[in-house]
């Protein structure tokens, strides 16, 4: 760019031909000068150039590229669509395109899966799953099998923020942990931060997962569905409003109760055993400039035993979102969203006798953003963020005998506030620089009472020495972070470059849990007087290349560095759950985690797919655990390889197949037993935790899929397509272990006779586990 | 809630689901083993025990050895003092037999322990804790279905003095055989599980109550009545001081493992507190010390006129 010269901007939007459906992440090249910019998570594009003419590339992974010839002398706007491109060879091509742009992004510690993708991952009783697809990938691990969530790179399950169209999604799993919230046929785009995470985004330390609806095909009426082991899907999606608007309405349930019910006296009694969620989401044009989006979910897993008890929770999550091109370089989005996660427990069957309890945790948002395309060579962002939040711990009353008492805890309001700016730069020919900062501000408000608590040991159990009463809007505590960002890119040559990164992270919500999976009565607590913001750092650098022979590979090698501190722990026996007094059962310490992440990728021809290696270690340090020593975390894993690939076979028949290959994850073993009344307890002498690793985990999973016909049997072609898909989970059987646990044997064992003890081996799957599903389109 | 709901439940949970469990045999780390002091004493009319013992490697499935030659004593907050005496056919074992028409200990009162054993001492102090009267015992029938069998339960009704703060342990005897699996430890805070409920002054709550009932399956795997027409059962409830109560609920969490999907939801195995203070630099001990009163009521399921009508 040469000073003094006038300057036009070029912008749009870039779209998916068939359905109308924005592209994010859509390349937008000027062939001449190699200047380039990406389309923002709406597929908005900006880009501004001495006036002149210019031939202008956009590219998307899967579609074909489309050149257009753009005379610049004055603001242009160009909407664009791509179509679908289904021949390999070119295919080839347009990945190449986006290649470089991996390579030239600032970007880094970032993972794409389309959800083409991910369906086409062999998955665990054929139910397509976002989260667990995410296991495929370098630096991510899980304690176990069916354990909910994921850990990134050495983060909890609880400190990665999981955002559906923008909103908090508390708790991503249903049925314990086995599959995710998340309607495959709802989600257009899931991307993966473990690090990296850009100024706008906040709140937890370890990753963040944003997932991006589809806003329903805009030209034609839709209906996809499908049948699996555990789920029946349908989704219909189309146009509205003439045209100048799209839904998509998605629902899935679990129909197991209902295939069994005939069967089952309990189910016709008045017992459920279901989980379903609904997923929706509208948009309209109100101008050229303007589009508002609305979009929510609501999913519920419900056990109840009898009409009287059981349990269920659910999230329930909104967003209202409007776009506005307020001019050619700025780009504005406002976003209001609600969320909100909560469960109910019931026991007892009459009203002399019972145990009701609800907890929830409710936010509202307002989140206003900015994009402001300044030059070719700068896009500064800026922003804020307000979310209000409630937590009710507990609202709770039991019976005994009649008689009724209220044991609930007082509810928990706090607001989190943060604003960021940051820019994207390209300082020269190859160097990039993305630059930002974030403050984020957390107040906890009356009325409430807070609490502060002796000194003791660490590791026994504090007790309330005194407690002060807030009124209403009365500032009980609060916490300020600076959270600075920073990445830059050095492109070595258009093929490779070197990246680096350093964040700083605060979290103000904690996942109050113990156990080794979470589970779905886990509580979020708030940051207050005694419980301090967990903050982390984490410093990375990459290589990144790729390599274009015959057909076009992706490689990329990582390493990073995590700090984090007031990490929460527990002390033994800690009370969690409807506990007034829960901050004197916590216990604060710090964690490390480093590693090394390698990833390969092949991305066309007919055998396709990837690599992923991670050498990691995660530690955490707390008082008053392994003599204060610093400890591996449950989750930690030296070695985690995972293989993924894909094989075209013919034109209706392909095959996937997954192999996964795990360090032992760590477990505490005693040293010793005795007994005390009777009971056999077992003894760790070196007070270690986690001094022993548990068996390596490995599993194969493979799946074939079988397009339907295309052709019908008097040789008209048909117009719905359909396919099925069969698979087998953890083919050879192996009995991978959880855990190891330590117990006395079961039978009642007289007074003076030697009781005896044992290590027990368990295995969530020990087995080989077919599925089928089929899958239709029209 | 009773077991043979949850039993459905998980029935239902597991469809598709096949968790396995295969004994292992872990090489563990060796450590060199340590004084146990088990002393729990209670106001019954009868031998008193206080056992010494020292810790055995974990997987060593004998009887541990019990500590001899060391002198146990009880000074209560008055001055009283009890001396526990050395059993000569069971080592390891030193016993207070309280005279006639004497027991040990009163409510509400502090009891120091001392031992002397070689060149060590240990210390441990507690407050006998005060226990209500359980005033009946009742069964009830919950009707079978195609998974379970009719069921006769028993429960046991008590009320928890007002003020909050009380802790007990409920044991259960079935014909004379206590109820002594892991899964069978009976814990209350006041009139439920734990202190955070504030729930006193009232029977015990529902599952409390209920938990006397054993749940045994015959050969076949089948669920049985906890119990039949015939059978007796003997309910104790013992206060605990709150250490030992705290004391108790992780011995509960640490060694009650029933294994398959409940070990995802399992917390980390950790060493369970102890009140016993050693006075000795270099010397260890784990154990507790704890003195109870205790209240008691049996009965007999004499016919099924005993079943409460609903």
């Amino acid at each position: 760019m040469v000073f003094g010269q006038e300057r036009a901007t070029l912008s749009g939007y870039v779209r998916d031909a068939s359905n109308g459906e924005a592209l994010i992440g859509a390349t937008v090249l000027v062939k001449a000068g190699g200047n380039g910019t990406t389309t923002n998570v709406y597929g908005f594009y900006s880009i501004t150039l001495a006036k002149g003419t210019y031939e202008i590339d956009f590219s998307f992974v899967g579609f074909a590229r489309q050149l257009r010839t753009v005379n610049l002398q004055e603001n242009v706007r160009l909407d664009v669509e791509l179509t679908t491109q289904s021949n390999e060879l070119q295919e080839v091509v347009v990945v190449g395109t986006a290649e470089r742009s991996m390579v030239e992004s600032v970007e880094m510690s970032v993972n794409k899966i389309d959800i083409k993708t991910i369906s086409r991952i062999p998955a665990f009783l054929g139910e397509v799953d976002v989260i667990r697809s995410l296991q495929q990938l370098p630096g991510i691990a899980t304690v176990g099998e069916g354990a909910s969530g994921y850990n990134a790179r050495g983060g909890n399950v609880g400190q990665n923020l999981i955002l559906l169209d923008e909103a908090t999604v508390y708790n991503s799993s249903h049925m314990l942990g086995f599959f995710s919230v998340f309607n495959p046929d709802a989600v257009k785009d899931v991307k993966l931060y473990k690090g990296a995470v850009p100024a706008p985004f906040g709140g937890r330390l370890a990753s963040l997962l944003d997932v991006r609806m589809k806003e329903g095909n805009a030209k034609d009426h839709e209906i996809t569905g499908g049948i699996g082991t555990i789920f029946s899907r349908l989704a219909v999606e189309g146009p509205m409003l003439n045209n100048n608007g799209s839904f998509i309405a998605a629902a899935r349930r679990s129909y197991i109760d209902v295939l069994a019910r005939p069967f089952v006296d309990v189910l016709q009694d008045g017992a459920r055993l279901n989980f379903y969620d609904l997923t929706g989401k509208v948009n309209y044009h109100i101008n050229n400039r303007n589009r508002i989006y609305l979009s929510g979910y609501t999913g519920r897993d419900i056990f109840f035993f009898d009409k009287q008890q059981g349990f269920s929770w659910g999230n329930n999550t909104a967003t209202l979102r409007w776009n506005s091109i307020i001019n050619d370089r700025l780009f504005a989005n406002f976003s209001g969203i609600y969320s909100n996660y909560d469960y109910l427990l019931r026991f007892g069957e009459d009203d002399r006798d019972y145990f009701k309890w609800n907890s929830s945790i409710a936010n509202y948002t307002f989140k206003p953003q900015f994009n402001y395309f300044i030059s070719s060579n700068n896009e500064l962002s800026f922003g804020g963020e307000g979310i209000y939040y409630t937590f009710e711990p507990a609202r709770a009353t039991g019976a005994s005998n009649g008689e009724t008492i209220d044991i609930s805890l007082a509810k928990k309001y706090n607001l989190e506030a943060a604003v960021y700016a940051s820019n994207n730069q390209r300082v020269g020919e190859n160097l990039s620089v993305e630059y930002g900062l974030r403050y984020s501000h957390f107040w906890s408000f009356g009325p409430g009472v807070q609490y502060s608590y002796n000194d003791t040991t660490p590791g026994v159990r504090r007790l309330p020495v005194a407690s002060t009463r807030y009124n209403r809007g009365e500032v009980m505590s609060d916490y300020g972070t600076w959270e600075p960002r920073l990445a830059v890119v050095y492109q070595v040559n258009p093929v490779s470059s070197l990246k680096a990164s350093y964040i700083r992270m605060a979290q103000y919500l904690h996942l109050i849990s113990n156990t080794t999976a979470s589970n779905p009565l886990d509580v979020w607590t708030p940051t207050s007087n005694n419980i301090k913001p967990e903050r982390g750092d984490q410093f990375t650098l990459g290589y990144f290349r790729t390599i274009r022979a015959q057909n076009a590979y992706e490689l990329s090698v990582e390493a990073y560095y995590r700090t984090a501190s007031n990490q929460i722990d527990y002390i033994d026996g800690a009370d969690l759950l409807i506990n007034e007094y829960l901050e004197g059962d916590l216990l604060s310490g710090r964690g490390r985690a480093y590693g090394l992440e390698f990833y390969v990728q092949k991305k066309t021809g007919r055998i396709n797919g990837w690599i992923a290696y991670t050498l990691a270690r995660t530690e955490l340090q707390v008082e008053g655990i392994n003599r204060g020593n610093w400890y591996p975390a449950r989750y930690d894993q030296l070695h985690n390889l995972k293989l993924t690939g894909f094989y075209e076979l013919s034109k209706r028949w392909s095959l996937s197949a997954n192999f996964t290959l795990l360090s032992g994850t760590p477990a505490t073993f005693p040293t010793s037993r005795y007994v005390i009344q009777g009971i056999l307890i077992p003894h760790n002498a070196n007070e270690t935790r986690n001094n022993f690793r548990i068996p390596a985990f490995h599993r194969l999973d493979i799946s074939a899929r079988l397009e339907g016909n295309p052709v019908k049997r008097k040789g008209k072609v048909r117009k719905n397509t359909d396919y099925w898909v069969f698979g087998l989970y953890n083919v050879y059987a192996r009995k991978n272990p959880f855990s190891i646990y330590f117990s006395q044997a079961d039978e009642r064992v007289p007074a003076g006779q030697p009781i005896e003890s044992r290590a027990t081996q368990l295995s969530v799957i020990g087995t080989v586990i077919p599925a089928i599903s089929y899958n239709f389109h029209f | 809630m009773t077991l043979n709901t949850i039993q459905i439940i998980l029935g239902l949970i597991s469809f598709g689901f096949v968790a396995c469990e295969t004994v292992v045999d872990p090489r563990l780390e060796v450590a060199e083993p340590i004084m146990v002091v088990d002393a729990w004493v209670n106001n019954l009319p009868q031998p008193q025990v206080v056992r010494l013992t020292m810790t055995q490697p974990y997987f060593e499935n004998s009887l541990p050895p019990g500590v001899t030659g060391a002198t146990v004593t009880v000074v209560d907050s008055n001055g009283k003092e009890y001396f526990f005496e050395e059993s000569v056919s069971d080592p390891g074992a030193y016993v207070w037999t309280p005279p006639t028409g004497e027991v040990f200990g009163e409510t509400g009162l502090r009891y120091t322990l001392t031992i002397l054993a070689g060149s060590a001492s240990y210390q441990s102090s507690t407050v006998m804790g005060r226990v209500p009267p359980i005033d009946s015992i009742t069964f009830r029938k919950e009707d079978g279905n195609q998974f379970v069998p009719d069921l006769y339960l028993a429960e046991f009704w008590a009320v928890d003095p007002v003020e909050p703060g009380d802790t007990y342990w409920i044991k259960t005897w079935k014909n004379g055989r206590l109820l002594s699996k892991p899964a069978e430890l009976n814990l209350a805070y006041d009139a439920a599980f734990s202190r955070g409920g504030n729930f006193s002054g009232v029977n015990f709550i529902a599952p409390i109550r209920t938990a006397i009932n054993p749940f045994d399956q015959d050969k076949n795997g089948n669920l049985l009545s906890p119990y039949v027409v015939g059978d007796s059962l003997y309910v104790e409830i013992h206060s605990l001081s709150e250490a030992a109560f705290d004391f108790m609920v992780q011995v509960q969490i640490q060694t009650d493992r029933p294994g398959g999907f409940a070990e995802l939801f399992s917390t980390p195995l950790a060493n369970v507190s102890s009140n016993i203070e050693s006075l000795t630099p270099g010397k260890k001990a784990v154990g507790f010390f704890n003195v109870a009163a205790v209240s008691g009521l049996g009965r007999k399921f004499s016919s099924l006129d005993d079943v409460t009508k609903k």
